[in-house]
């Protein structure tokens, strides 16, 4: 017992210098996610709230009582910011829109309302290029809701319905764009760790280390576990720093549940390190490896929800990210990490259990192709 | 005393027949070298008494014990250094012999095998900056962690430099005075013929021959080949040449301008014949020499083929 400890942790040692002292474990492990992270959160994490907002420029040319009503209430719509405050001409306007500093140009009524030259004109005026744009869509949505209004109260009728709009999540957090960015890079990190990392074994039967090992008595058990500790370290690393950066640096926000984190990384670290360990079965070289881990690891990133909801997919894609456990895993950490929720659902441990599924079929497949291969291995 | 006995040991890959039977018994003590061509199943069968592949037939026994039922036992008893240099590559010397020292009980000191090795200087730089041969003394050195009782040495000094190869032999000399049993194979005749108490010929899975190397030697005809030069005088190595072939100990002469070349049973007799005859003619005789039979003769003698490293 005493000399297993000893062994133990004899390989525990070898294996951390190991792990350290390789350059491409920082690379792949370290620098790549923060890399990502950051481009990632500088595409798509830039504006800190929801709220949509837009340039427009207003023109005024013929002042009168009813436009400057009109534009005394657009100032008052949050989602517009007026260029220059004030009404322009409309050759300013056209010439701002066409260089891009605004998205829209406003045209208010040139007369007040008289029946006989027709309704009131309120002018939307846009870029052609950008003529089916998300922004166009919604200034003119709400100039819409916005003449919809003043005839309702022109006709002096008061509006029956009322939209009131709530959005609803599972948890005590709403998951913004950046909480869903730094939970897809750690899900995605861990999971490459795990896919990647077996590579040794791979060049350690390469090199017939493996075969010298088993001429030895060390207990292959031992220097399994040692491995297996090593790497959730590095994944505790990588879960840090990560956090931090996004926390520190970008203003995410995490509520962790400390227990269900723990379920899920610990099956996470298993499960992507049994796939790996399947990888290393089947592949003679270095080479060979990569390429199967780098093919699993770029299909699963796109569709497994790392960067982009499942949802954004279109229809015939998402019964594959059903079967992925990166999909799983991610929405795991999500549950743990974000809304904090996880441990006391029943998706969450229908997840886990898809993911642990995963990790036992592929281990067990690994150990069989080892064993059927093993006297072939060795000439 | 016999540590390792093997009989009749049999291994086929498919139609390749790589080993057909070999027997033979290693003593306490000595340095056993298996020679053979590349492909002449010395790898193989090392790895079946190594334990590595199971043999399609026959027993192999360290002492009484057999891999089947006393796998640990044999495990700490032996020491391999394998053709491959299997080692961690990221650790350093130091670092990788106390990994392996903490798979056995009653490990040697890493102090004291990195000084056997000649490593000390270069206990704390990570292996994969070790030049050929010292990676080589440390896969030695990995073999003599546990202080076992055999040592299996597959091919120490292939691709080495010659100056390596003989820090090589001092290790393996070394090892000798310590009593331990060693097996060696090798492609080098020299280093058998140098290293080893027995050597055993292997071609095409078979033993072809096993004595030491003397009496392998000795059991080649005894003619020797005998050279001499003679300063560039032809006149002088002619004359010699009609004077030696009356001799009843040379069986064959040739000349190439002023060299020549005798074959002698008895070269020591030839020789002082012959230089009768050139004092009294006061030829002079720039070089002579006397090749000596080596294990490569040997060898191409036995398995009429020529021998290729």
């Amino acid at each position: 017992m005493n000399r297993s400890m000893k062994q133990f942790s004899k390989m525990f040692a070898a294996q951390l210098k190991m792990t350290f002292r390789e350059k491409q474990t920082w690379f792949w492990g370290i620098f790549f996610p923060v890399i990502l992270m950051v481009v990632f959160m500088l595409i798509f994490g830039g504006s800190s709230d929801n709220a949509f907002e837009a340039k427009v420029a207003i023109v005024d040319e013929a002042a009168n009582p009813a436009s400057a009503a009109i534009l005394e209430q657009l100032r008052a719509v949050d989602a517009f910011e007026i260029e220059s405050g004030e009404p322009v001409s409309r050759e300013q306007a056209e010439e701002w829109l066409l260089d891009g500093d605004v998205a829209a140009v406003i045209a208010l009524p040139a007369a007040s309302a008289d029946s006989a030259a027709g309704p009131m004109r309120l002018e939307l005026i846009v870029d052609k290029e950008n003529e089916q744009s998300v922004t166009t869509q919604a200034v003119a949505g709400i100039l819409g809701q916005f003449v919809t209004m003043g005839n309702l109260a022109a006709a002096g009728a008061a509006p029956v319905y009322e939209l009131s709009v709530e959005s609803v999540t599972r948890g005590s957090n709403e998951l913004t764009v950046k909480d869903f960015i730094l939970t897809g890079l750690i899900a995605m990190s861990i999971a490459q760790g795990g896919m990647f990392g077996m590579v040794d074994m791979v060049e350690m039967r390469r090199k017939g280390l493996l075969k010298r090992l088993r001429m030895t008595p060390a207990k292959m058990g031992l220097y399994g576990l040692g491995d297996m500790t090593v790497r959730m370290l590095f994944a505790v690393v990588q879960i840090i720093l990560l956090s931090l950066i996004g926390v520190f640096a970008f203003g995410a926000s995490l509520y962790i549940d400390p227990l269900s984190l723990f379920v899920v990384f610990l099956v996470g670290v298993l499960s992507f390190t049994a796939m790996g360990y399947l990888f290393s079965s089947v592949c003679k070289t270095m080479e060979a490896y990569m390429a199967v881990a780098n093919i699993a690891s770029f299909l699963m990133m796109f569709l497994a929800g790392i960067f982009f909801p499942v949802e954004t997919m279109p229809e015939w894609l998402r019964p594959v990210s059903h079967v992925l456990p990166l999909t799983y895993f991610v929405d795991g950490l999500r549950d743990a990490m974000v809304y904090a929720s996880g441990i006391v659902s029943g998706t969450f441990w229908l997840g886990i259990g898809i993911l642990a599924l995963w990790g036992v079929v592929c281990f067990g497949l690994g150990s069989l192709l080892y064993k059927s291969k093993s006297i072939a291995a060795t000439r | 005393m016999n540590v390792l006995d093997v009989r009749d040991l049999r291994k086929s890959f498919g139609d390749v027949h790589a080993v057909q039977g070999i027997s033979f018994s290693v003593e306490a003590g000595e340095v056993f070298t298996i020679i053979g061509p590349n492909g002449a199943g010395k790898t193989t069968t090392l790895e079946m008494i190594e334990g590595l592949v199971p043999p399609d037939s026959g027993t192999i026994s360290f002492g009484g014990l057999n891999w089947r039922h006393y796998a640990d036992a044999i495990k700490m008893k032996i020491g391999v250094q394998p053709q491959s240099s299997a080692m961690f590559d990221l650790l350093t010397p130091e670092e990788n012999l106390e990994l392996f020292a903490s798979f056995y009980p009653h490990p040697r000191q890493t102090e004291e095998i990195l000084q056997m090795i000649n490593l000390t200087e270069h206990r704390n730089k990570q292996v994969k900056t070790l030049s050929g041969g010292q990676r080589q003394r440390l896969a030695i050195g990995l073999a003599m962690v546990s202080d076992p009782e055999i040592i299996f040495l597959d091919e120490p000094t292939t691709g080495l430099d010659p100056q390596a190869r003989r820090n090589i032999w001092d290790i393996v000399l070394k090892l000798k005075e310590l009593g331990k049993t060693t097996i060696l194979t090798t492609h080098y005749m020299e280093e058998a013929e140098k290293l080893s108490d027995r050597v055993c010929i292997v071609d095409q899975g078979k033993i072809i021959a096993l004595d030491t190397p003397a009496a392998l030697i000795d059991r080649l005809t005894k003619e020797r080949e005998v050279r001499l030069s003679f300063a560039g005088v032809e006149e002088a190595a002619a004359e010699a040449e009609r004077y030696a072939s009356q001799e009843a100990s040379v069986v064959r002469a040739v000349r190439e301008g002023a060299q020549l070349k005798l074959w002698s049973v008895q070269p020591e007799e030839t020789l002082y014949s012959l230089f009768g005859f050139t004092k009294e003619r006061e030829y002079r005789v720039e070089q002579v020499s006397i090749r000596e039979m080596s294990l490569e003769d040997v060898f191409i003698a036995f398995t009429g083929k020529e021998w290729r490293d």
